[in-house]
């Protein structure tokens, strides 16, 4: 029974990243090397920014507003790797290209570009819910649970799980609105991405308020889904103009 | 609408990281559901002695000196008896006992299937109360074993039934290391990279010189080995531009220590082959940027130039230039027994026959070997971090498979036998304490606080 919970936990955190990459990116391997680069990469910035945060750590928990730097601090640093992801893989796609020249195959495609965009966020965001649900679920897999005296309506785990499915999505769809806003030179695409990011962090301190995560969970999710209607409206807008 | 080259890039890549990638999980998921809540097996974790720690007993009311210098010895004794066996072994395949490796080696596979296996199961059936009665699980596990050992050195099997059992014999040694204690456990890790770069990359290391004897007898390596062959489902002639492309276009064999066996190609594939190979080694230095390789364009650029010339001086289609592997061999000496050393040659036959069908259907028959003992080492980090948390366990996988990733793409641009143990095992290492002095206290923080970004 345990362990069909934290399983469950599990699924419902990475469930539609997991059928995506079944689905889209497992057909392609050189979509699943980018994926496992582009976690490798969130990786890193995870433990360069724990390495800077060390000596503060632990952060009293009566407290908000070193929560609030962290974040910053963090979602900042996040978003600069972001823009040298794009760097390489600028490099990439013109050797993709120089590639398929010399095969006698089409260039990459605008879908192919999306996909590989969609594989870089896909990697962030299963970074995401790897580190900071899966890795804590372990004792949910034992005989009991776990709640935080914060929001104590339910079981840590699943909050996390909720939050993290949260993140996912914004990770994954911010991608390629990035990809496609450096692309396009689209000013209002590139900051819409470390804006949207910035604030799902900020919001996440909502929680920090005794019973905040009945505000804050809902938050998040408004801008999840105001990041995924983004992201569907821009791509659809794209294939459309591509295709007349 | 044409198919764009995102299909057919980074095949062969996939083709090893994937059997990797689920040895390492079935290692984790027998060390989580056997090491953490069986009492019986914690019980009888501690005392075993084996080759590995045949100086030094850890016990955790020990000092942290004495543990570092018996973890030391027990490390250097462990190497040193390594390289002694794998000197006896590539001596007796220089005097042709080809016979005898075979059979230790059909012997040694035997073995391990059959004890260390059996005692997994066993383990298993305690532990999830599984009812079976001894002679069903007796014949089972006989059963088991013996097409095991078949389809490691016999033709007639199908390679995904050899692939399975090799990625198996990998399981069961792994879950045997991870029983050792902790620094002894990295201690060996440790010594056994540095082992393993002396033994394939230094003049008269014991891997190189194996290597060097298959080649000159136009053999394949005495050993075993997992081999990533094509799949010869899909378009012939896509798959094997793909995979020069993964790794690194080379149209010969190369092992990264692994080795890749080349066959006689059909020529016009050869040619289409070579064509590519400039582009393919730049575009595998790039995925090397891309994982924080810097600047290796312009050498990857000239080299790979170079390349080109050379093979279109050296008509020969069919060099094979195996590779390493012996290591494999010898790190599979487990525990006293040192089963299942080394290589017996594989079957040429086998080998042949095989190649013989590929080549019918017009498909290069090309793959990557990756030594067993790779395997082996790989999981046994990851089995290690199991034992801590799961996100160290996250974190080695990541750092071993961009570790596996940089030595093919170091693979397609040197093409010769490389060791696939160091830049694995050293990123797999210094991620597993990064995480767990750095990143641990720092996630846990902020995520119990239901803090996230």
């Amino acid at each position: 029974m345990t362990v069909a919970a934290g399983i469950g936990y599990a699924l419902l955190a990475l469930g539609p990243s997991l059928s995506l990459f079944i689905s889209v990116i497992s057909k392609k391997p050189f979509l699943i090397l980018t994926v496992l680069s582009s976690t490798l990469l969130w990786l890193m910035s995870l433990i360069v920014l724990a390495g800077v945060w060390r000596a503060f750590l632990p952060l009293k928990s009566t407290t908000w507003w070193p929560f609030a730097i962290l974040i910053l601090t963090s979602v900042s640093f996040q978003e600069g790797l972001r823009i040298l992801f794009w760097k390489v893989y600028k490099r990439l796609e013109d050797i993709l290209d120089a590639f398929a020249d010399r095969l006698a195959k089409p260039r990459l495609f605008l879908t192919d570009k999306m996909l590989i965009a969609l594989a870089g966020g896909l990697g962030h965001g299963v970074a995401h819910a790897v580190f900071f649900c899966l890795s804590l679920l372990t004792p949910a897999f034992g005989p009991a649970t776990f709640f935080v005296d914060k929001c104590s309506q339910l079981p840590f785990f699943l909050v996390s799980a909720i939050i993290a499915l949260a993140f996912v999505t914004i990770h994954t769809c911010s991608m390629v609105i990035a990809f496609n806003g450096y692309a396009e030179g689209n000013k209002v695409d590139q900051y819409f991405v470390p804006a949207v990011h910035l604030v799902a962090g900020m919001v996440t301190l909502v929680n920090f308020a005794s019973g905040g995560c009945v505000v804050g969970i809902p938050l998040l999710y408004f801008m999840a889904i105001l990041t995924l209607l983004h992201c569907g409206k821009m791509v659809w807008r794209r294939l459309s103009e591509t295709r007349q | 609408m044409q198919s764009s080259i995102l299909d057919s890039i980074g095949v062969e890549i996939i083709g090893v990281m994937s059997p990797v990638s689920i040895c390492m999980l079935l290692v984790v998921l027998i060390v989580y559901s056997l090491s953490s809540s069986n009492p019986f097996s914690a019980a009888s974790a501690p005392p075993i002695r084996t080759a590995a720690n045949l100086v030094y007993l850890e016990s955790s009311s020990d000092s942290t000196s004495q543990k570092f210098e018996g973890a030391l010895l027990n490390a250097l004794v462990f190497v040193i008896l390594i390289a002694v066996v794998t000197f006896f072994l590539v001596l007796l395949y220089y005097y042709n006992c080809t016979g005898f490796l075979k059979n230790y080696m059909r012997f040694s596979a035997f073995f391990v299937l059959g004890t260390m296996g059996g005692s997994i199961f066993l383990s298993m059936i305690q532990h999830f109360s599984i009812p079976v009665d001894s002679i069903t699980c007796f014949i089972l596990l006989f059963n088991f074993t013996i097409v095991g050992v078949m389809s490691l050195f016999s033709s007639g099997v199908p390679i995904f039934v050899r692939q399975g059992y090799m990625v198996a014999l990998g399981i069961f040694v792994a879950a045997w290391f991870t029983k050792l204690p902790e620094w002894t456990t990295w201690a060996l890790l440790v010594a056994l990279a540095l082992y393993d770069l002396v033994a394939v990359l230094a003049p008269g290391g014991p891997l190189k010189m194996l290597v060097e004897l298959a080649q000159t007898r136009d053999e394949e390596l005495p050993a075993l080995v997992y081999e990533a062959r094509p799949t010869v489902s899909q378009n012939g002639i896509v798959q094997g531009r793909s995979l020069d492309l993964l790794v690194g276009g080379v149209s010969d064999s190369r092992s990264v220590e692994m080795q890749a066996m080349s066959s006689n190609n059909v020529d016009q594939n050869e040619n289409q082959n070579r064509a590519n190979s400039g582009y393919t080694v730049i575009q595998d230095t790039n995925f090397g940027n891309m994982e924080g390789v810097q600047r290796r364009d312009e050498g990857g650029r000239s080299l790979s130039v170079d390349i080109l010339h050379e093979r279109h001086s050296s008509s020969s289609s069919s060099s094979e230039y195996s590779t390493v592997v012996g290591n494999r061999d010898s790190e599979i000496v487990v525990d006293e027994e040192r089963s299942p050393l080394v290589g017996a040659p594989e079957m040429r036959n086998g080998g042949e026959q095989m190649r013989d069908g590929l080549e019918n259907s017009d498909v290069s028959s090309r793959g990557i070997k990756l030594g067993l003992g790779d395997f082996v080492f790989y999981s046994v980090l990851v089995g290690r971090a199991a034992m801590y948390d799961l996100m160290t366990v996250y974190a080695c996988y990541l750092a071993i498979i961009s570790g596996l990733g940089c030595t093919l793409i170091l693979l397609s641009v040197w093409r010769q036998a490389l060791p696939a143990l160091p830049i694995s095992i050293a990123l797999g290492v210094i991620f597993y304490f990064l995480t767990r002095l750095l990143m641990e206290p720092y996630i846990v923080g902020t995520a119990t606080q239901l803090m996230m970004f």
